[in-house]
């Protein structure tokens, strides 16, 4: 099928902006920017938009909204058992970003739970 | 601080098990709102579908409260430790969708079930916050890193 590469490179597009929208969402309820990691607290900062919380919840929600378009049309041209575990990557996508930018403390335990979560949705997507 | 047994504070769990309860919630709704739509149906008419229904309403109440309710989880929780929990929505969606079509149990999906409740098993035993959980914010606003 011609529309599979389409549907899995919007199943990773989606995935990643649902990993950001989420990480959007934990600034806005950190409480702005001081959550992030040095550098990025520094540039997000600098803007007193960037400053705001609420801008940050509100970037959040439109990517969340972009998500579920790019989902949906994702939908569209793969088989659910192929789009239900590359939905969980979202979780990859997550833990990284949370390590990266946010600073938390992602160890090998968590990584290894996610490693299990997304194990987890292969075989019930089986 | 307990560093062995890591307690995960109690707000922080009754909003993990109020998401996933939401989370299922607007998974059913969403799927109850568009079911009827027939799956060839132009944009246009499915959005139109879906706006005719109750259900739809329904799950857009459900995602309302589920950021209030997300936002007040992340406040107190790392990104990486509350979102993971999410992962048992999968198992809770799967488990009422295949009551009501009565699908049987593969052992694959036995397998999916147990892995997942395996990994959130392990992640439910980190710290629920990166430096702890502070009594009061420092007065400077930075927090711990390791």
């Amino acid at each position: 099928m011609t529309a599979k590469p389409t549907g899995l490179m919007l199943v990773a597009a989606a995935m990643a902006v649902e990993s950001f929208a989420q990480m959007f969402l934990k600034i806005g309820a950190g409480g702005g920017p001081r959550i992030l990691s040095q550098r990025f607290r520094d540039l997000a900062g600098r803007s007193r938009l960037g400053r705001s919380a609420g801008a940050w919840i509100g970037l959040g929600i439109a990517a969340y909204a972009l998500e579920i378009l790019l989902y949906t049309l994702a939908l569209h041209r793969l088989d659910v058992s192929v789009a239900f575990p590359l939905g969980s990557l979202c979780f990859v996508g997550v833990a990284l970003l949370s390590q990266w930018l946010l600073g938390e403390a992602v160890g090998p335990i968590r990584w290894l739970g996610v490693a299990c979560i997304l194990a987890g949705t292969v075989f019930l997507a089986l | 601080m307990e560093r062995r047994r890591p307690k995960i504070p109690r707000p922080v769990v009754a909003g993990l098990c109020l998401a996933v309860v939401l989370d299922t919630a607007i998974q059913i709704a969403w799927k109850l709102a568009v079911s009827g739509i027939p799956a060839g149906a132009s944009a246009t008419a499915t959005l139109a579908g879906a706006l005719a229904s109750p259900f739809f309403y329904a799950a857009m109440l459900a995602f309302g409260a589920q950021m209030w309710n997300w936002l007040r989880v992340l406040a107190r929780a790392d990104l990486s430790f509350a979102q993971p929990f999410t992962a048992l929505s999968y198992i809770s969606v799967l488990t009422l969708s295949s009551h009501s079509l009565h699908e049987s149990l593969s052992l694959a999906k036995i397998a999916g079930v147990g892995l997942i409740l395996l990994g959130v098993f392990l992640i439910s035993r980190t710290p629920s916050l990166t430096g702890g959980v502070p009594a009061a914010p420092a007065p400077d606003g930075r927090r711990l890193r390791p």
